[in-house]
Order: C-alpha cells, then structure tokens, then sequence
C-alpha cells in the first residue's frame, strides 16, 4: 500500500508530545545542525531543492515564497498559519495535537532559513486542546534551550509567540490572519504589496502551512534529494490527504503525491457496499468537483488543476450514488457566505444570494429562471473578487450543477416550470 | 507647481487604443482620465487612494488571465489596457448587479438621487435586468449615528470611504465596520455618537445615499439647487465651498472638487453647518436705535445722518483720536479697505480688527502655503491648537503627521486619539525635540502671545533649515484686514501710517471719557476679548456707539446704533486667508430686505459725511494690490502689534485658561441651533496632580470661583498633558460679562459634587 510514515511517524504508537520521547527519535537534531553547521541561504537552498510546495492551499513552492524577502536589516517575521477550518481538512490540528514538536521544530528551522528571530503561530480558536499541548511543547523546547536567547550557544535569539484566533475561516487567508495577528479586524488585505515586503507590523514576512513546516525536518534529516525523489514532475514529495465523505475508513492518509485518486479511495477503504462513485471534491470546500473519468489520475497540484479543480489542502472528499449535491452545495456556499468578511462585492452580495435560492431549492422552491441564473453567476463572479474565499464559494456549485442538472431541475417548482 | 519629471520616471502604455506616457507609479485609474475615459469607481477616491473592495474598476491587460481592478494597478511600461470591451463590460456588469441585490430601490426618496454614482454607473454599465426572485435584505433605514448623520444601512455598498476617511484623514477612527459578510454595517468603535469636527465629508464621499446630513435630509433634489462656489469665512482657512440654494434658502454647503491649495477638498462642520443662521428669526432686520433705554427701528437715511453727525462732531472739533472703527476680521477685503480708507480720510486712526485675543494675522514674510504644511517634517504648535481654530488646516497637520512629521506641542493642547505627539514645556525644548535630520519645520501661532512666538521663531531659526509660519486665526479675514490697513499703526498694503491707538488702548480711553463715537464692524469683544466685562464697561462709557450685526450679541446690547448686516453668504468679495491666499468670496442669495452689506454701510456713512467714494474700479485695483502686497517688514510675533494691556493674573488658585472651540464663536453659532447641538458640554480639565490634591474625579461637577463671579456646574476631567496649577475650560465664555471671570484669572474649587458610582448589575 502505497501509505507512508513521515510526519505521521509514531502517532497512535508513542507519546510524541513528550520532549523526552520526541528526542529519542532524533528530535531537534535537525534544529541543532542548521543553528550550529549551516547557514540561513543553506537552509532554504534545501528547501528549494526538496521542491516542497506549500500544504496550506496554494501550493506555492516553499523556498521561492521565503526567497521573495528583501535584503536588509527590518525585522522580519516567519507565521506559522495553523488556522486549519478548510471544509474537509483535518491534518494540521492532528499534527498539532500529536507531533507539537516536530511542528515547532519545522517552525524553528523556517525562520532559520530566512533570518528570522520572531516567529508566530496563528492557532485555530477552536484548537483548544491542540493550543494546549503545543504550548505545552513550546516551553518545554524553551527550557531545553531550544528556544529563546542564545540558542545552543550560537548567538542566534529566536522567539516564538502562540496566538489564538477568534473563530473566522477568513483568518486563514495570510493577509487576514496578518491583520488579526496586529488586533485588526480579520479582513484580507489589499495585495500589493504582499507579505514578503510588507506583512506581519509592515515587515518582510512569510505565512507557512503547518504541514509545510513541518516536512522542513524529515527534509534536512535526509536532504532535499530524498524529497523530490518521489512525488511527480511538479509534485514532490509527501502529503497528508485528509479523506473523508462516502468511504469505509475516513481518516489522514500521507502519500507521496501523484497517488491515483482511485488508489486514494482504496487506501481509504473504498466506496461502502453496493455504492457507485459520483463525485470526488479533491481539494477542500473551496475546489470543484471531479468524476469517474478522472479517477486515473494523479493525485497531484497539476494534475488537479487540468482536471478543472485543484489539489487545495488536500481534502478529499467522496461522494456516491446517495448524495443531495443540492443539499451538498447550499451547505458550501452557507458556509462561505457565512465566512465571508464582506468587504468585496462580489462576494459579500454573491455568497449570500447564493445561499438564498439554494435554501429554496433545498426546500423545493426552486425557479428554472434560478438555475440560468446560478448558471451565470457561478461562471461570471470567479476571479472578480479580492482574496480566494469568494472565488471559492462557486467551484463546487458550478461543477455539481453542469454535471447532475436533474438534482436542481427537480427542486424546481412544477406550476412555475411548466408555466 | 512641481517640475516636469524627468524621461526616466515616464512610462509609456496604451489605454483603450491611445498612447501615453505617465509618471511611473501613476495608479490605472488616475491615468485613464488623461485619455479622457471614466474608470466607475466606489471605494477609489483620489483623496483616499485604493481600497480594492468594490470590484467595479475592472479593467483587461494583455497578458494576464484574469480582470485586474484599475484602482490597485500602477502602470507599467508597455501596458495594453482596455477599460471596455465583452471581458470588462460583463466583469463590471456583474459586479454592479450583485450591489444591487440588496440596494433598495428608494431612489424616489433618496437624498443621493440624480447625484449617486449607484444610478449613474447602473445606468452606464449595468445589466437593466435583474433576476433577483427573493426580498432584497432588511436592513435599519434610518440610524441615528450622531449629531449630523443619518446612516441608511441598506443602501450602504460597504465601500469603506468614510471609515477610511475618519482613519486616514480625521485620524479619529470612530467609523468601523461591524459584523461580517452581508450582514456588515457602519457604526462607530464604541457605540457612541459620531462625532467630531469634519464629520459631513463622509456625506460627500458616501457613493451612494447612506449617510446623509441631518440638516439636508428630504429637503430638495440636487437638480433644484442653485449652486454658487465661494469661500468659506468661519476660520482663517477660508476653504473654497459650493453652497446650494434653493428658494432663497441656502440648505447644504459641499466641498470643493480639486481644490488642493486650500481645503484639500475637505471640510469642517463648522463651515459646512454653520448656515443655520440665516433664516434665523433673530436676524435684525431693520436699523435700530437706543432711545431711552430702548431699542426702536428707524430708517437708514436716519441712522446714516445720525452717525455722520456723531462723527462730524468730534472732528469738527478737532479730535479725530476721539472717534475709533473696529472690526475687519468678519469683512471682506474691499469693506475692510473702504472702512479704513473713509477713516483715514476724515483723520481717524483709532483702527484696529483685533478685538478679540488675536494679536497679529501676518506672519510676515516667513509664511508658507498650505501645500508646504503637509510637507514639514516638524511641527511645532504654540497657543491654542489649529484643530480648533483652523480645523481644515489641522487636516494638513495630520497628514504630515501621518507622512511621519514630528508635531510638537508647547503647552497642552489638543490632538486627535491616534496622533504621535510630543508635549513640551517651552519652545527650547521644542528646539531639541526636532529630530536633527529635519530640515522644513512649520511653526504655528494662535497669534495671542507675541513674546512666545518670538522666543520660538528664534529657538528653531538655524542655517540651512526653512522656517514656515503659520497664524492659525479664528477670524475668517484677519489676514485681509491687516493688509487693507485695519490697524493702528499701518495702512494699506503694511505702509507705516501714523500711530492711532488699538482696541485696547481705546477701551481704556473711553472708560477715562476720551472717546466720542466708536464704531464695530461684525465683531462682539464683549464675548472675544480676555476681559469681556471689561470692555463692556469701555463699551459702556461710549457716548455713541455703533455696531454692524446680524444678531442683537452682547456687544449689539450696548449700541446706540445697531445696523443690520449681511451675512457672509449674501455679499462677494474677496478675503485673505492665513497662508496668503487671495479668496474670492461670491454672493449665494441676496440678504434679507432692510439688511445691507458692511460695505453699503461704509458707502452710507461716507455719503451722508460727504466724503468722495473711489469708485469700484479703484477699489478693486487697491484691494488686489494690497492683498498681493508681501508683508515685508513685518516679523512673527511683531512687537508693533502687541497690546498694551498687562496680561492679569497673579497670586492663589488655579490659573485659568478658556481653551478654544471650533463651534464656539459670534452670534453666527450661537443663532443656529444645529451647531449649538454640536457643542461638548461645558467642562473643566484639571491636571492629574490637583486633581488628586483636590479630591476631583473625573465626572464630578464642580463650580469655579474667582474674585469677581462664578462659572457653574461644570463637568471635571482629569488631562495628563496639563501642568499642575492650571485648569482649562472647553465649552464656555469665561472672560464674558455673564459670568465675571476674567479668561486669564486665578480660581478657586468650589461645591465638588461626586459622580455616583454605577452600580454593578
């Protein structure tokens, strides 16, 4: 099978969260080599290398993002963004809850690799229990010496502040999660200029994913190469799928990327009995959906995209022959009108009147004029808006609503369809 | 103007077809108005720069996939950009419709109708359909969120302006945005009233008909509006205006578009509402005359001839010095200039504008424009801060601020919430405070204390750093009065003329029975001066007084001779605002019948004295001539120009200080009762140590007590920026006759009631 250990080393054998335990296993030794033996560029050289691309959504290759930073004396700032509420995404509080070490130590080395010595983590208000066992963490990787003032001796000072979010989805957008960071109102921010240049107090910094940081470690310990040697020609490495929806064994899976999306619903435990597949969202609530005659292909940024949709975080959600895709999409787009911060047009007004004719359809009410109208809507509003949460409220209604016309058609009201 | 810039910093693109070249970093949206094409834009405003919200400024560029938004997009070199065609016309259709969805369609009784940028960009690039099948959201209509505005929540389009606005230009940041997603509105932080001094401009930057002037609401159509662009006189500013009439009446004030010298396209509430008065039922209408103890209306010839006869017999006797003329400060340029002119003609030289506590108007020849205001890398404020007494020009302080100017504030003063500010004790520490890399310093004066505006010109003076000043008077032409000659010692254009004697001087003539007739031209020194029941004593013991007025003020009280007045908006002219700038001031409405202009008065006068008149022609060439005039000579903090009174004030309690408030002023406020609504309550600011000392808490109510009268029930407030020994009142007239108290006494704490302390729920 092709599920693989890496980050998800240990986790349900050993008590990870134990510093001591954590350091059998070679812990912060990576931490250690890079502060005593390389230097800042040699740490992102690996990462550039490795071709690790970021595990939050995006996908933006990694070291490019951290090599986008000016030279110069600012400050400058590295976020770890675990603000983790993506519909369909699990992996980050799981690494948090159970690996808080190898989490911080992938932390540690990011801002190594771009001169940092202040790095924030931005935790999910609702990760109470994962706050806890990081902080946790945290002190003790203080007390150990490994974080703080002086760090082995070296001269290096690297803090690390955990800040808790306050319950928004918007906040996992960078520039949100920047703004409320400073105790603003979390509202993305008007891109240029961009974090690299301007970000966390106006200064140089990068947002990076939890998994992303921490692959940093496994990815020192056995050098760039042994990343990108798996993976596909744009896709490297591993990467934690979180599968769920219609599938026998709902969980985290890590895979190297380019798995086949059939293989994914198998090592999920396939379809339950007598069901047929009709859809698979690849990538989280934010990505359309793909069908039967993509489940050859793989799993991976590019292969998704091709597909119409996109690899996101790596949610994978299944559905099969038993799904309400009306039901399905009011849900979604409830949710990001729900989330959505109001400050663009296009999805302030669109979200909402989304979920308004969707919640008639839902209960039967629909308009044939409706259906033209999501029809139009959906393909027109995408790419209008100012950050990716209202170009994520269409994907998913577009394509269920191109590919199952009959689920819609049939919640139209009868009298005004014939009429 | 700035130089044209040099080929390296031109970039060369096409918008629509047509090749240009712009200076780099020229935002998408700035360049296509040069080829003459419109960008629709809601949140974009020049004067608050790119937002990104309301997606509307769509525009394609070859090369990329996807629209891009004309507002955040700087140009670059060979740029194709088309700002219409299939792609963009069905992006910004799109986005039009979707702020349509919930806009209510109550254009018939929406204030912002004919004029919102809704109707017109709908009307221009909108769908004419919708397929909107649900009700529109429910939203409050009509949100009281202050004072002035009314707040319609369901036609706002969130475009952020005015909270950007009370951010990045007021610095108040009492506008936010509450909630999220569809269900966001505008409200203020804390939940209390908006308010401060520039809170209409959010009316004016409101694309669409969601926050509206209470005084404005429901009141007309914007097509039913006579409009006349002139020059606001509240302050010193003198900020260009558009008044709108309708009927005769004026019912709204707005800015003016591209005016960047002067108001910066801003401003105040102070000049955008203060027009209130003159409907006013208590305007004086008709000339009246003290007749046993009463006023009774007579004619104008009369009161003409009865004046003349006053005037003529004291210098028909040969004692031009026992006749005086005030005021200036409320005139324009050419009644100013005719006042002095007929004065001098017949001898008198008893003239002066400075009836109030302002000094001097000129800063002489080290003045700077407004412009160069907000480029000072320091400012230092001596007196009473240019928040209250020029507030447009305190925008001007803030945006340097903002740009990282320094402010320096000597005495305590006020400044907005978010503003750094450093407080110093005296002007040399002010000196040392200027970081050393500073090479422009702006130097504000309130024009009261001479001595101090010397000490600090001197104190910053160095070589190879520009010194600008500044004399933020209250008085709309201060600055014009002194170049017409409404001094005692200088006539027109700053010429050296004969000494006469100042107001001050006068007073204490009068009270010694050397002065015969006196006359005060739009002025109440009852009110202004240091020691308002002094110079009602002065005013008292003239045998014929005259005062020119729009309301029976304190100093009207005393006349013999009360003659109405036009208002600022019923005469043209011109005025001298306090950077130099010639005004023109152009007549909205005419007065009301039986009112003449000051200077039909001074025409009056001069005819029944007999006295030959320039005719327009010379008067206009006098008055530009002298209003360009440089005040060479004159220097900042001039001793010419300070008083002879002693400054009061020694020996026990509290040295009393009546700070300045921006809707405090003549009878111009104090008859409209919307600015009276704008008013803080009257308050009294204790420093941290005596009210310690004291037992004073802040929320208590105090009285305040001197040797003569007492001010009562006043609000206390505990300041950290004031020095122990010194109380400062906002809100009231201390120094007027109606409450005794000198504006510069020592006082004392009486009856400190104690605020109950809430108790817990």
């Amino acid at each position: 099978m092709p599920v693989v250990k890496v980050l998800t080393e240990g986790i349900g054998e050993l008590d990870l969260t134990d510093i001591a335990v954590y350091r059998q296993r070679d812990g912060y030794r990576q931490w250690e080599r890079a502060v005593r033996e390389l230097k800042s560029s040699e740490v992102l050289d690996i990462a550039e290398r490795s071709g690790l691309r970021g595990r939050g959504g995006a996908g933006f290759p990694t070291g490019k993002k951290w090599s986008f930073l000016p030279a110069g004396d600012k400050p400058r700032y590295l976020v770890c963004n675990c603000d983790e509420a993506e519909p369909g995404t699990f992996k980050d509080h799981m690494l948090l809850e159970n690996v808080p070490h190898l989490v911080l130590e992938g932390i540690l080395l990011g801002s190594y690799g771009i001169g940092s010595h202040h790095a924030f983590i931005y935790i999910r208000g609702e990760f109470k229990r994962g706050y806890e066992i990081f902080s946790r963490a945290l002190e003790a990787a203080r007390a150990a010496g490994f974080v703080g003032k002086n760090i082995f001796g070296t001269g290096y000072d690297l803090e690390v502040t955990i800040h808790r979010g306050a319950g928004a989805y918007i906040c996992g957008e960078e520039t949100a999660l920047l703004n409320s960071l400073e105790g603003k109102r979390g509202e993305p921010r008007l891109k240029p200029p961009f974090p690299a240049i301007a970000g966390l107090y106006g200064m140089p910094t990068v947002v990076n994913n939890v998994e992303t940081l921490a692959y940093l470690v496994p990815i020192l310990r056995n050098g760039p190469e042994w990343f990108s040697a798996v993976g596909t020609e744009r896709s490297k490495g591993y990467k934690i799928i979180s599968i769920s929806g219609h599938v026998r064994k709902p969980g985290n899976y890590e895979v190297a990327l380019g798995t086949t999306v059939r293989e994914l619903i198998e090592i999920a435990g396939g379809l339950r009995e007598g069901r047929t597949l009709r859809a698979v969202q690849p990538g989280g609530g934010s990505s359309a959906c793909i069908f039967e005659e993509h489940l050859d292909l793989p799993y991976d940024y590019e292969n998704m995209s091709k597909a119409g949709s996109m690899l996101g975080s790596g949610a994978f959600v299944v559905f099969d022959d038993t799904t309400d895709f009306v039901k399905c999409a009011f849900n979604l787009v409830r949710f990001f009108a729900h989330e959505s911060c109001g400050q663009c047009t296009p999805c302030r007004e669109g979200g909402h009147w989304l979920e308004t004719v969707l919640h008639r359809f839902v209960e039967g009410r629909g308009l044939a004029s409706d259906l033209t109208m999501m029809r139009r809507v959906s393909s027109t509003v995408t790419g209008l808006n100012l950050c990716a949460l209202g170009d994520s409220i269409e994907p998913f209604l577009k394509s269920v609503l191109q590919r199952f016309p009959e689920q819609f058609e049939a919640r139209v009201l009868r009298e005004v369809a014939s009429a | 103007m700035s130089s044209a810039p040099a080929t390296s910093d031109l970039v060369s693109l096409t918008i629509d077809g047509v090749p240009l070249q712009v200076r780099k970093g020229t935002l998408l949206v700035e360049a296509t108005k040069m080829v003459k094409q419109e960008i629709p834009v809601y949140c974009y405003h020049t004067k608050l720069g790119p937002a990104g919200l309301c997606r509307v400024c769509l525009v394609e560029i070859e090369g990329m996939p996807k629209l891009q938004i004309g507002c955040n997009t700087p140009v670059a070199e060979g740029m194709v950009v088309r700002t219409q065609g299939d792609s963009v016309d069905k992006g910004r259709a799109m986005v039009l419709e979707l702020l349509l969805v919930n806009h209510p369609l109550d254009c018939p009784i929406c204030d912002k109708g004919g004029e919102c940028d809704l109707q017109d960009f709908s009307m221009a690039y909108g769908r004419g359909t919708s397929d909107l099948a649900d009700p529109k959201s429910s939203k409050p209509k009509a949100v009281d969120l202050g004072p002035t505005i009314v707040l319609d929540e369901e036609r706002c389009v969130v475009c952020q302006r005015c909270v950007r606005f009370d951010d990045l230009i007021a610095g108040e940041r009492q506008l936010v945005l509450k909630d999220r997603g569809h269900r966001n509105m505008i409200a203020t932080a804390t939940g209390d009233p908006y308010h401060h001094h520039f809170t209409g401009n959010v009316t004016e930057l409101c694309p669409v008909g969601a926050l509206t002037s209470k005084t404005y609401r429901f009141k007309s159509r914007p097509w039913d509006l006579k409009r006349t662009e002139t020059s606001c006189t509240q302050c010193s500013v003198g900020c260009r205006m558009n008044v709108d009439v309708r009927q005769g009446k004026v019912l709204r004030t707005m800015s003016v578009e591209g005016d960047d010298a002067v108001s910066d396209w801003w401003l105040c509430d102070r000049g955008r509402y203060n027009v209130g008065y003159i409907d006013a039922p208590e305007r004086i209408k008709q000339p009246l005359l003290r007749r046993d103890g009463a006023f009774v209306q007579i004619g104008w010839d009369d009161a003409f001839a009865l004046w003349a006869k006053a005037i003529r017999s004291a210098i028909d006797a040969g004692a031009p010095e026992r006749v005086a003329a005030f005021g200036g400060g409320r005139l324009t340029n050419e009644e100013a200039y005719l006042l002095a002119r007929t004065m001098r003609t017949l001898g008198v030289k008893n003239l002066d504008w400075r009836t109030g506590r302002q000094r001097q108007a000129t800063p002489g020849t080290s003045g700077g424009t407004l412009l160069d205001l907000e480029r000072a890398g320091a400012i230092v404020t001596i007196g009473e801060s240019s928040a209250e007494l020029a507030p447009v020009m305190d925008l001007r302080v803030r945006k340097a601020v903002r740009h990282g100017a320094r402010l320096i504030r000597v005495a305590s003063q006020e400044a907005p919430p978010s503003m750094a500010f450093a407080d110093v004790a005296d002007v040399a520490s002010a000196a040392a405070a200027i970081p050393a890399n500073v090479t422009r310093i702006a130097l504000l004066w309130d024009g009261v204390d001479s001595a101090l505006a010397r000490a600090a010109f001197s104190a910053l003076e160095r070589e190879g750093r520009t010194l600008l000043t500044y004399i933020t008077g209250e008085q709309g032409n201060a600055r014009g009065a002194e170049a017409m000659g409404m001094l005692p010692f200088a006539g027109t254009a700053y010429h050296v003329a004969d000494s006469g004697r100042d107001f001050e001087a006068v007073c204490l003539d009068a009270l010694a029975g050397k002065i015969e007739t006196m006359a005060i031209f739009g002025a109440n020194p009852v009110r202004q001066a240091a020691d308002g029941a002094r110079v009602r004593d002065a005013l008292q013991a003239v045998p014929f007084l005259v005062v020119t007025e729009l309301f029976m003020t304190e100093t009207a009280q005393l006349a013999s001779l009360v003659l109405p007045a036009a208002g600022a908006f019923e005469k043209s002219g011109s005025i001298v605002n306090l950077a130099g700038d010639v005004l023109p001031t152009a007549a909205a409405l005419a007065p009301p019948e039986g009112v003449l202009s000051d200077f039909e008065i001074v025409v009056g006068l001069a005819r029944a004295l007999e006295i030959e008149l320039p005719d327009t022609e010379e008067i206009e060439r006098a008055t530009i001539a002298a209003a360009a005039a440089l005040p060479v000579g004159i220097a900042f903090g001039d001793e010419r120009f300070v008083g002879t009174a002693k400054k009061a004030s020694s020996g026990e309690g509290l040295q009393l200080h009546v700070l300045h408030h921006a809707f405090f002023g003549g009878g111009t406020m104090a008859n409209d009762e919307r600015i009276v609504a704008l008013r803080p309550q009257p308050t009294a600011a204790f420093a941290t140590a005596d009210a310690e000392r004291l037992g004073i808490r802040a929320g208590d109510r105090i009285d305040l007590v001197a040797s003569a009268g007492k001010i009562g029930d006043l609000l206390a407030e505990i300041r950290d920026t004031l020095r122990p020994g010194n109380v400062a009142l906002v809100g009231v007239h201390a120094g007027s006759a109606e409450n005794g108290i000198a504006a510069d006494a020592r006082v004392r704490v009486k009856n400190i009631r104690h605020l109950d302390v809430p108790v817990e729920a």
